[in-house]
């Protein structure tokens, strides 16, 4: 069947079969490798992209359910090689070691933070308890976020919390 | 000697790593990640029995499929490959087995047969149209049935199930325990889980049917060992393999594993086209290598005072269905037995260790290697005297640590300690916790219902292994090279698995060469770009992998200054290296950027005029080797075969809530001591990491299986990892305790966490359920296991 759906910006027309997870779509057709798969029951949170502007799992999700919808994945955060307030936050507070879950906490994050600018530890603890990271241990993670909610904050200037998510390409 | 100091150079400074705006922006290769011109995709049937005979095995529908290219059963790819080759052999019963079981499974999971395809979904559908027949066999599923007498033996050539034995007796232990004021008995079991790295294994293996190259890129943690073990089960020349490691979504020890790496390489020879195989969670949960499952049975005979006179230690663990041979699991347990003794000074030890197998998915190497096995007994059994004594725990321990004066230690199985101070951390972490508050506190919230506790535990984390007959071995290569134009790069043997020694290992590099870490291009991770190297595990990286690249860098350093110097016409005594130039001593006006000494060696004149007689290179290699490793045991067996001893005091907050009996992990406080310290940040996110790994295993991670050998934990949705909500964040503060045995002191970590964690969390919940009378003995801790403990020791508050 034939769906369209814009994946970080760019429009797409694409032919997919019914049964073709949005993960697999954008992994092996668009080759958006950056979304990974870490257990394909929507458990871990590897596979967290954003459509329509909130965090989804994309392994929980049939590409055929998209049409029409607009799509952002870790691709899609930084403005060109300038990394976002989160994505930098997320390297100066070493909140990543492998690398694996950080996409998916990345739009979890983005997700928690559009919702709420200033969250409180126990808030972003448990704004990210659907995406499990094995290396961390969590700690830098929630410093993390929280640096980036308050940079975000000194930042902006829009007054609505829609309009302080990360830099959009 | 204990508080940290200022840095000096780049090493001690918590540089960002070089690794995460790739990793960040979606940029990172993972094995997975990639793609090959004609690639097919792999997908494995898997044995739905835990022990069964094959009786029939039809793939002809699965091959008639469009979309399907190959299916192999196990008797086919007997033909094209060789048993799976022994990762360790010192004292184990080795077997004999395929990556693709033949006419026999052994544990659920076990793969049975293998489908190349066009697509991913398509190799799924195939497996459904495999027919396979068994005669199921009786599961053994506890190390009681696999000892049982007339219990089926998995492998019948061995005449029995186990497959390790092994004892040491350092001297006269029964006579020390007749002789003690008390005897302590304790049975302390510990129950099976795994490192669960967030990326399952995977593999894209690419072959020339012509030239017989096998290339494989994996997410691997050892890729020359990978190399040398696929070589060897698959029969190919080893110069004719090459592995690639890119990116590591993890490893914690899982992916040292070689056997289901072989089926992908396997359908690439056979097909001539590249082969990719993912592996899902459920595989991964399946048979991918578990670890702990074992239990330890102790008596410890201690004067009246609390002083330890003599132990004796059982060790049984359940290997599962191989130890040996898809990874190195079995020697965990011998490495307990050489740990038991912990912080303490024990004069007297008698340890016997039985490794058996069942059938359950194999035995492997995670986050500790048997030294959370030693010190989960050991601080287990501190606690459960302490009780039996009337002392205060703490009070124990103190009384029988090693003592800061006594280093380097050489203890009564034959590691020497290098360095350390356990009453140091011990108070400090007492200190953090405000022991006096806290215990006022308790008071109060026990008259309100409430439960709290808190729990120690002294961890020993020796790191940096030399084993022999073993992948596990002791040694490790570094090369540097300065390029023409006074760039440098470093080649070395450890891979990045989420560490980052892109940053690290440029750091120590830079301070050598007086350069910028930026100045430092770090390669790993490809058998045909580095010398024969042995990978991450071991927390080895800071001990091997860093005074390597110590030694490299000091070799090139002597070689720039003998060029620096023939070029400024002065003998080399006469000058030295800074910030990046030879100069003259006390004229520094006279210099050379290593730039242009660099571009003089190599072409601009070239060598005959720069380093006459001389190889015509700023390159230099070395290997290091441990100072303290002896192998050959003596009268009693003793050995040293790791390098260094990062120490470090755990201790655990908790609330148990006696109702529903869940318990919540209040604080983590780690006062922790790895030596000089290369990158802080780095250091806290591993012990961050590593920590909570072990508070999951004390509380909720577990591989159990049914009386039929079937795995009851196939997904994230019953394998209960820990997510953010259930933390708190891991506090950890440093002591800086260096090490004599290394280049620059550092000792090496990372899986400390893991090895300390799960008896401070223990230790705190019998702490909070003191009123109740509460012993703790199986964990994981779950709800369900609290209230039977609560139970048991006769009901609630």
């Amino acid at each position: 069947m034939r769906i369209e759906v814009t994946v970080n910006g760019a429009e797409r027309q694409l032919e997919v079969e019914p049964r073709l997870l949005l993960v697999d779509l954008l992994r092996d057709r668009l080759h958006l490798t950056g979304t990974h798969l870490g257990c394909e029951d929507g458990k871990c949170g590897a596979c967290t992209i954003s459509l329509d502007g909130q965090p989804v799992k994309s392994c929980m999700v049939l590409a055929a359910q998209v049409d029409g919808g607009e799509i952002v994945t870790v691709e899609g955060l930084a403005d060109g090689v300038a990394l976002s307030p989160l994505q930098r936050a997320f390297q100066e507070h070493h909140a990543l070691q492998c690398g694996f879950c950080t996409p998916g906490f990345l739009i979890a994050a983005r997700g928690l933070l559009e919702r709420n600018p200033d969250p409180t530890e126990e808030e972003v603890r448990r704004g990210l308890a659907g995406n499990l990271c094995r290396c961390t241990g969590y700690t830098n993670i929630v410093r993390a976020v929280r640096a980036a909610a308050e940079a975000m904050r000194g930042e902006a200037t829009r007054p609505s919390p829609e309009a302080m998510g990360v830099t959009q390409p | 000697m204990s508080a940290r100091a200022e840095p000096t150079g780049w090493v001690g400074r918590s540089l960002p790593r070089r690794q995460d705006p790739r990793l960040l922006t979606g940029r990172g290769r993972y094995a997975g990640d990639l793609l090959a011109h004609g690639m097919l995709h792999c997908a494995i049937l898997r044995s739905p029995h835990a022990h069964a005979r094959i009786s029939r095995i039809d793939v002809s529908r699965a091959r008639a499929m469009p979309g399907v290219v190959e299916v192999l059963t196990g008797r086919e790819a007997k033909e094209l490959s060789r048993p799976l080759p022994p990762t360790i052999d010192i004292g184990m019963k080795l077997n004999q087995s395929y990556a693709i079981a033949v006419d026999r499974v052994r544990y659920q999971g076990e793969p049975v047969a293998a489908v190349a395809a066009l697509d991913p979904y398509v190799a799924e559908d195939a497996l459904e149209a495999i027919e396979v027949e068994y005669e199921p066999l009786p599961a053994l599923t506890s190390v009681e049935a696999a000892l049982a007498p007339g219990a089926p033996l998995l492998y019948e050539e061995w005449g029995d199930n186990i497959e390790l034995a092994y004892e040491m007796r350092t001297g006269d232990v029964e006579a020390a325990l007749a002789s003690a004021d008390v005897v302590v008995e304790a049975r302390v079991p510990h129950h099976r889980y795994t490192g669960a790295p967030l990326e399952c294994r995977a593999v894209l293996a690419e072959y020339d049917q012509l030239s017989g190259e096998l290339t494989v890129q994996a997410s691997t943690q050892a890729p020359h060992q990978c190399r040398t073990l696929l070589a060897e089960g698959l029969g190919l020349p080893e110069q004719r393999v090459r592995v690639v490691a890119h990116d590591v979504g993890g490893g914690f020890g899982t992916k040292l594993q070689v056997d289901g790496e072989m089926i992908p390489c396997l359908l690439a020879i056979k097909t001539g086209r590249p082969v990719k195989w993912v592996e899902s969670r459920r595989e991964n949960l399946l048979s991918g290598v578990h670890s702990r499952d074992y239990v330890w049975d102790f008596r410890a005979g201690f004067t009246r005072d609390g002083r330890l006179t003599g132990l004796h230690a059982r060790l049984t663990g359940d290997v599962g269905c191989d130890g040996t041979n898809r990874s190195s699991g079995v020697g965990a347990l011998l490495v307990a037995a050489f740990y038991v003794p912990g912080a303490y000074k024990l004069p007297v030890l008698h340890v016997q260790v039985t490794g058996v197998v069942t059938n359950k998915a194999p035995y492997g190497a995670y986050r500790g290697y048997g030294k959370d096995i030693a010190t989960y007994g050991i601080e287990r059994l501190m606690e459960i005297a302490a009780r039996r004594l009337h002392l205060p725990s703490d009070e124990l321990r103190r009384r029988n640590f090693i003592q800061p004066d006594e280093y380097p230690f050489t203890t009564v199985t034959g590691p020497i300690h290098d360095s350390g101070d356990f009453p140091q951390l011990l108070s400090r972490a007492q200190e953090l916790i405000g022991m006096e508050a806290f215990r006022r506190r308790q008071e109060e919230a026990r008259r309100q219902g409430r439960h709290l506790g808190v729990g120690f535990s002294c961890m020993l984390e020796p790191s940096g292994a030399a084993v022999p007959n073993c992948i596990f071995n002791g040694y490790e290569p570094a090369q540097v090279r300065v390029t023409p134009e006074g760039g440098v790069i470093l080649l070395t043997g450890l891979q990045d698995i989420g560490q980052g020694v892109e940053t690290t290992l440029a750091q120590v590099v830079a301070d050598e060469l007086t350069l910028r870490p930026d100045d430092i291009k770090v390669v790993f991770g490809d058998t045909e770009a580095v010398p024969y190297g042995l990978g991450v595990w071991s927390s080895r990286g800071a001990s091997y992998g860093v005074s390597a690249a110590v030694a490299a860098a000091r070799r090139v350093k002597e070689k720039v200054l003998r060029a620096g110097a023939n070029l400024l016409e002065v003998s080399p005594e006469d000058v030295e290296l800074r910030a990046g130039a030879v100069q003259v001593k006390g004229s520094p006006e006279r210099r050379l950027t290593l730039a242009e000494i660099g571009r003089a060696v190599y072409l601009w004149p070239g060598p005959y005029a720069v380093l006459p007689g001389e190889e015509p290179s700023l390159e230099a290699s070395a290997y290091w080797t441990a100072p303290i490793v002896r192998w050959v045991p003596d009268q009693v067996g003793t050995l040293s075969i790791y390098t260094t001893h990062p120490t470090a005091c755990f201790a655990a907050v908790v609330e148990v809530d006696v109702e529903t009996g869940k318990v919540r992990l209040e604080r983590m406080v780690v006062v922790h001591d790895c030596g000089t310290l290369i990158n802080p940040m780095v250091v806290e996110g591993q012990i961050s990491g590593g920590t909570v790994q072990g508070v999951a295993g004390a509380l909720g991670e577990e591989l159990a299986y049914d009386e039929h050998g079937n795995l009851l934990n196939l997904g994230f949705l019953d394998y209960l990892a820990p997510t953010a909500a259930d933390l708190p964040p891991i506090e950890v503060e440093h002591l800086v305790f260096p090490s004599p045995f290394t280049a620059l002191g550092s000792k090496g970590m990372g899986e400390g966490g893991a090895i300390g964690a799960p008896a401070a969390v223990v230790n705190a919940v019998e702490d909070a359920l003191r009123p109740l009378g509460v012993t703790i003995s199986e964990i994981p801790l779950t709800p369900e296991r609290v209230l039977a403990a609560i139970e048991a020791a006769g009901g609630r508050s």
